[in-house]
């Protein structure tokens, strides 16, 4: 199958890839890795009128750690870089973890954590050719005024579906996001819009360069659930990302982010002030555990049901508490 | 042990250098000069009427050189000759999502893409059928007006006397099974490549089929043209599994294009498409009793099974009888009941598939013996070995056992397995358990009845010695044509690179029926056996004549023909030859194979299938790990002995035991066509979920040889008669682990999570389950 | 949307094609190049049937868009015996059995090659992890993970290029 027409830029400098987004609005779009877009395009989900493959700009790759100023990642690092680097594995566990459950090592080699950062959102009723969703009258989301996850309502619930967000909310990651305006910085967390026709703040003309991760939270453990049928692959039915700092059994701090079952990955801030100050208990994991449950919210969106998926979530979140907090693990 | 010198080894498969340097061609690998882009339009709608096609503004596009509908080539066909309810293109109705509405063929994809675009089509949507149960109290609007309440077939066996049998049980176990779709999602997405040429009325079609005999046959009928004018050719096929034993819409579709369009028109199938086509294992719904006295001797055995066929017949029929006709046969049980219906739903229609028709039965009678054995308090082997068949017998269904390796079978994996160290005895959440299966060698009675043999090869010495091979039997990855290879160059006793292959293709080679039914290695073997001791009868006679000795006192092996009467007389292969063509001219020979008479089975109807010449059989012991928290199991090992009577070549052997046992354990755990009102939610490889490396267990195969008395040199099949053991097998492994029985297909993590919750309830009773 | 002359490098050979901006480089292997082995198998970039090395790393051929890989080296399947002889890899597919259809095949022997050149003795277990993007109907992985053991003692015998016959 081919892919529609569409014009290919491939800008060499920063500066000049958001000129020529600009130049083109809303009929352009990003492309670096492709494992996203490439399949998208192949399954009639996008028509633009030009593509900008970034991954020809120098500037936005590398990983950088300093242990005063923190983890710097360009957006074109990919997946497999970042999964094998060291440095994260060392400081960043949970992103390292969390990288390496990205899909397959093949395609981990050519996804970008930009390209995973801004990933679409997804639904078995939007993730069909379009033969298939022209015979069910197409959804809301695309070409379409029915959503048939939740027929009657306005909103799109496509699923956020990606793994290294959840991680790096957990790490308080900030984006970096260039425009010809200049650059400006953003909490991961305000990225995502909890939309899911609608996923991200990223303007037309924008492109996000890189992301930085403080230094103060190197060393965190770190533990990254996922749950999916098949061991590669698949995209996450749920995820729990999890990020601890524990001095003497006490939590002193920690993060949990959900992702694959909201529009959006979420921070679970119920948990930090659950448990911040806490010795272990089994008690206390189950109370975090019910938080998580309260914030994620699967839908009829995949091929497992929401029912399995929010017990899991239960799970993860108990397993990866528990493992990091009363053990050596996990670091 | 007879001493060969060819047979028995490990000989790489012959295609293996083309597969490997990415210079063997398969289907959509083939380019012709003006070659055009076939595109077919599929139904939005699972049951409508036709009222009006108008393809007036898609001919006009420029680059368009054919739109065909379905009333331009109107004859109807299907795999078996009670079944012929396909045409080309729908005629006045289509059946399913993704039925067959019109076809394009341009100078570009986008051209034909576009074109799809153009047709208009008014539909008037018709009451749809989805459910299998439902599907059979309809009262109009039947799916073929000619197959009342939507049922295509009903067959109702009565051997023995079961309420006489379950009477004397001192164990009667009622159970419903109900299993999911599957499919066989081969690598290769189906692809035909064309050529009509007007010049000499002659069509050729090279296609990823494993009957090239059978699409030869349909063409013929479905474009109206003598036989004599077609040609198929099957290039390399990525993987059949059944997905391609029948004439698939996507063959004669390009075939009609070209003879529409006068230029060569290649298909090939999106995955999606590869969904639509499918005819893999239909979803099946089995009520299940067995009866047992106190030591564990089976009584008696009664099933009620519907089958969802999907919306045509294909190979439907035959599914339903194998799934009755197996579902006893290999344990000696005396009274045995089948009542099968085979029901038609708007959905894409259901065909054979791996271990066809046999495995979800399998799958529930092993699971209901499981527990049996687990009530009367016996081992699950031992219960298996107390109801063993005595061979050679003839089974109260009429199928002739001739040899019978089950009870080595579980014997080997018992002990290979640790079973008696493991079984009850292992941790919580770890558990073992045993199944066993069984598989036709080929059908004994083939699909259009004659008396045509089933398989017929011919051979050719040539000028350099070298021996052409020709057999129209289909490689589809399995290694039949280094098996047939092997054979020949066995009783020739000829070095294997003597021999050239030249296979399937109507024009050149001689009849075989295909590959399907694991029917290849039995009966084209035989034929290659066959034509190589008339070769060498000729060859030998001619040596013979030279030597002065009798021909009976010669002997071919190592590329050298012996004289076995002390002489020490020796000539080379190549002087044998030429000593030959001395006598004859040219060398040549055939060599051909039809089941015996005793073989095929009974006089009632439904009785010609599963009669087969001989049966493979298969133990396994799956031994696997449960977790509690999220039902997640997981596979860790698999040891499987299967009866291949003999192993022509042990690698070849154990790597289609392998890939059965896989592609059962997809079945069982994770695999399953997910369905939404006729819609397939999941007509794709990322989410159709065939296993990836990280979740495939380790595999232990055993061979087992109990050289069949008339395979070739006692060879049986090799390639599905593993596949349905592998379900239960985990089924039972999982009982062992945890105590909870999952009735149905796949089983999900998410199933066994239920059934755990379910039994902690306070009021649930622990049958007879650990802990 | 114009075609438009990319110069791509494949197998160590330079090629020059036309083509417009939205075709993927699995398409301008299999019908401009006529290097048919690289398959596809899928619409979705699951199943592995097309992988090629990129600059040595195994990426999806039905990803990518052939005019933006103009600066790299590409290798398919095609390239990877030299002179007529066989790669290690590729005979370990013929005599252990990890080629049973053979679709799968070009693509796995690709991502083999890419972790033996990185670790050269990998544990079964590695070889599945590296294998885990490519799906295989055949063989259940079990003869693949032979055929590539069977290269490894063979690569250790004699590396590639070592000169050793």
């Amino acid at each position: 199958m081919s892919l529609p027409p569409f014009m290919l830029l491939r800008p060499r400098r920063l500066d000049e890839a958001v000129v020529r987004l600009a130049d083109y609005g809303p009929e352009a779009m990003i492309v670096a890795g492709g494992t996203d877009v490439v399949p998208n395009l192949r399954a009639g989900l996008f028509s633009p009128r030009a593509l900008v493959d970034i991954k020809g700009i120098g500037e936005l790759g590398g990983i950088r750690f300093d242990p005063r100023s923190g983890l710097e990642l360009g957006a074109l690092t990919t997946l497999t870089a970042i999964a094998e680097s060291s440095v994260v594995q060392e400081h960043y566990r949970v992103l390292a973890e969390a990288a390496g459950t990205v899909a397959s090592p093949v395609l981990r080699n050519m996804g970008t954590l930009g390209g995973n950062l801004c990933l679409e959102t997804r639904c078995l009723w939007y993730n069909q050719s379009t033969v298939w969703r022209k015979a069910c009258g197409f959804c809301l989301k695309k070409d379409g005024t029915v959503c048939h996850v939740a027929p009657g309502g306005e909103r799109c619930w496509a699923v956020w579906s990606g793994d290294t967000a959840a991680a790096l909310m957990t790490l308080d990651a900030e984006i970096e996001i260039a425009s010809p305006r200049g650059r400006r910085r953003m909490p991961l967390t305000e990225f995502y819009k909890n939309d899911g026709m609608d996923r991200i703040r990223l303007g037309r003309d924008e492109i996000l360069s890189g992301v930085r991760v403080p230094a103060r939270l190197a060393g965190y453990r770190g533990s990254y659930q996922k749950l999916r049928i098949r061991s590669a692959i698949d995209y996450p039915l749920a995820g729990v990302a999890v990020a601890m700092q524990l001095e003497n059994g006490i939590c002193r701090d920690v993060r949990l982010g959900l992702t694959a079952v909201n529009p959006a990955p979420l921070l679970v801030r119920e948990v930090g002030e659950l448990l911040r100050g806490q010795r272990f208990s089994p008690e206390a994991v189950e109370a975090a555990a019910h938080a998580v449950i309260r914030t994620g919210k699967p839908l009829k969106t995949s091929v497992s049901t929401p029912e399995y998926r929010r017990d899991m979530l239960r799970v993860f979140a108990r397993r990866a508490l528990t493992r990091l907090w009363s053990s050596n693990g996990g670091h | 042990m007879a001493n060969f010198s060819i047979v028995g080894q490990r000989l790489p498969m012959v295609d293996g250098p083309d597969k490997v340097t990415g210079r063997g061609l398969y289907t959509d690998d083939l380019a012709l000069p003006g070659m055009l882009v076939g595109k077919i339009l599929h139904s939005p709608h699972a049951h409508a009427c036709i009222r009006r096609i108008d393809t007036s503004r898609a001919e006009a596009l420029p680059g368009v050189k054919a739109v065909v509908t379905g009333r331009d080539f109107p004859n109807r066909y299907g795999i078996l000759p009670i079944g012929h309810d396909e045409t080309a293109f729908a005629v006045d109705k289509v059946r399913y999502i993704g039925d067959n509405v019109a076809g394009v063929a341009a100078v570009s994809e986008e051209g034909a893409r576009q074109a799809l675009e153009l047709i208009e089509v008014d539909y008037e949507r018709l009451p749809a059928y989805f459910d299998p149960e439902e599907t059979m109290k309809a009262e109009s609007n039947w799916i073929h007006d000619e197959k009342p309440h939507n049922i295509e077939k009903e067959y109702h066996h009565q051997f023995g006397n079961v309420e006489q049998g379950l009477a004397e049980a001192d164990l009667v176990v009622s159970e419903r099974f109900a299993c999911s779709e599957v499919t066989h999602a081969a690598l290769e997405p189906h692809s035909t490549l064309a050529h009509y040429d007007p010049a000499t009325d002659r069509l050729t079609v090279w296609s990823s089929t494993q009957v090239p005999y059978y699409l030869h046959l349909t063409l013929a009928n479905v474009l109206g043209m003598p036989k004599e004018k077609i040609r198929v050719i099957k290039p390399l096929i990525g993987g059949g599994f059944g997905g391609k034993s029948e004439v698939i819409p996507v063959e004669v579709e390009a075939a009609v294009l070209s003879r529409q369009a006068a230029l060569p028109v290649k298909i090939t199938y999106t995955r999606e498409e590869v969904f639509y086509a499918h005819r893999g294992r239909p979803i099946q719904i089995i009520e299940l009793t067995i009866g047992a006295k106190r030591d564990g001797r089976l009584t008696g055995v009664k099933a009620r099974i519907v089958q969802d066929g999907g919306a045509y017949c294909g190979y439907g029929p035959v599914t339903l009888l194998y799934s009755g006709a197996l579902l006893g046969a290999m344990y000696d049980i005396q009274n045995v009941q089948f009542d099968g219906y085979r029901v038609l739903t708007n959905k894409p229609a259901c065909g054979a598939m791996r271990g066809h028709g046999t495995v979800n039965t399998r799958f529930a009678f092993e699971s209901l013996l499981d527990r049996v054995a687990c009530e009367l308090g016996i081992d699950p082997a031992e219960i298996r070995l107390r109801n063993q068949l005595q061979p050679p017998c003839i089974t109260v269904n009429q199928l002739r056992v001739t040899s019978y390796g089950y009870p080595e079978c579980i014997r080997q994996v018992v002990e290979k397995s640790g079973w008696g160290e493991k079984r009850g005895k292992l941790p919580y959440g770890k558990g073992v358990g045993i199944a066993g299966s069984h598989y036709v060698s080929g059908a004994a009675n083939s699909i259009i009845r004659s008396e045509m043999p089933h398989s017929t090869v011919n051979l050719r010495v040539e000028d350099d010695a070298t021996v052409t091979l020709l057999t129209g039997a289909s490689e589809i990855g399995q290694g039949s044509d280094t098996i047939q290879l092997q054979l020949v160059a066995e009783e020739l006793g000829v070095r294997p690179d003597r021999i050239k292959l030249v296979a399937a293709d109507t024009e050149r080679t001689p009849i075989d029926l295909g590959s399907y039914s694991s029917r290849v290695t039995f009966m084209a073997g035989n034929a290659c056996l066959a034509a190589a001791r008339n070769l060498r009868k000729q060859l030998f006679e001619a040596v013979a004549r030279v030597w002065g000795v009798s021909a009976d006192q010669l002997e071919a092996r190592d590329d050298r023909v012996c004289a076995q009467n002390g002489s020490g007389k020796v000539m080379s292969f190549e002087q044998a030859v030429a000593a030959a063509r001395q006598q004859f001219g040219t060398l040549e020979a055939t060599g051909s194979y039809a089941p015996p008479a005793e073989a095929r089975g009974g006089k009632f109807k439904g009785a010609g299938v599963g009669p087969s010449p001989a049966y493979s059989y298969s133990a396994q012991v799956a031994e696997v790990s449960v977790d509690t928290e999220t039902g997640q199991v997981s596979v860790e090992r698999i040891t499987v002995a299967h009866d291949c009577g003999r192993a022509i070549n042990p690698m070849t052997v154990e790597g289609q035991v392998e890939g059965s046992v896989w592609m059962g354990l997809g079945q069982a755990v994770q695999e399953e066509m997910i369905w939404n009102q006729g819609r397939l939610m999941n007509p794709s490889l990322l989410e159709y979920k065939s296993a990836s490396t990280l979740e495939s267990p380790e595999i232990v195969p055993i061979l087992v040889e109990s050289v069949d008395p008339e395979g070739p040199l006692g060879a049986k099949e090799a390639g599905e008669g593993s596949l349905a053991a592998a379900i239960p097998a985990v089924a039972n492994a999982i009982y062992d682990a945890v105590g909870v029985r999952i009735t149905s297909t796949p089983i999900s993590a998410e199933k066994i999570l239920k059934a755990l919750r379910e039994r902690q309830k306070p009021q649930a009773r622990g049958n007879g389950g650990r802990r | 949307m114009t075609a438009e002359p990319i110069t791509l490098r494949v197998n160590g050979q330079h090629f020059e094609v036309t083509v417009p901006p939205n075709r993927l480089l699995l398409d301008v292997l299999r019908e401009d190049l006529r290097l048919t082995g690289s398959k596809r198998g899928c619409d979705d970039s699951s199943c592995g049937c097309c992988t090629v090395l990129a600059d040595g790393v195994p990426m999806l051929s039905c990803v990518m868009l052939a005019a933006s890989y103009q600066d790299a080296e590409i290798a398919t399947i095609e390239g990877v015996a030299e002179n007529g002889r066989l790669h290690p890899l590729q005979e370990g597919f013929c005599v252990e059995g990890g080629a049973q259809c053979g679709f799968c095949t070009p693509g796995i022997i690709l991502v083999a090659k890419a972790l033996l050149e990185r670790n050269p003795n990998p544990t079964r277990q590695e070889i599945a992890e590296a294998l885990s993007g490519n799906l295989c109907r055949c063989t259940g992985y079990t003869q693949i993970y032979a055929s590539v053991e069977h290269a490894i003692r063979k690569l250790q015998e004699a590396p590639v290029g070592s000169g050793k016959a």
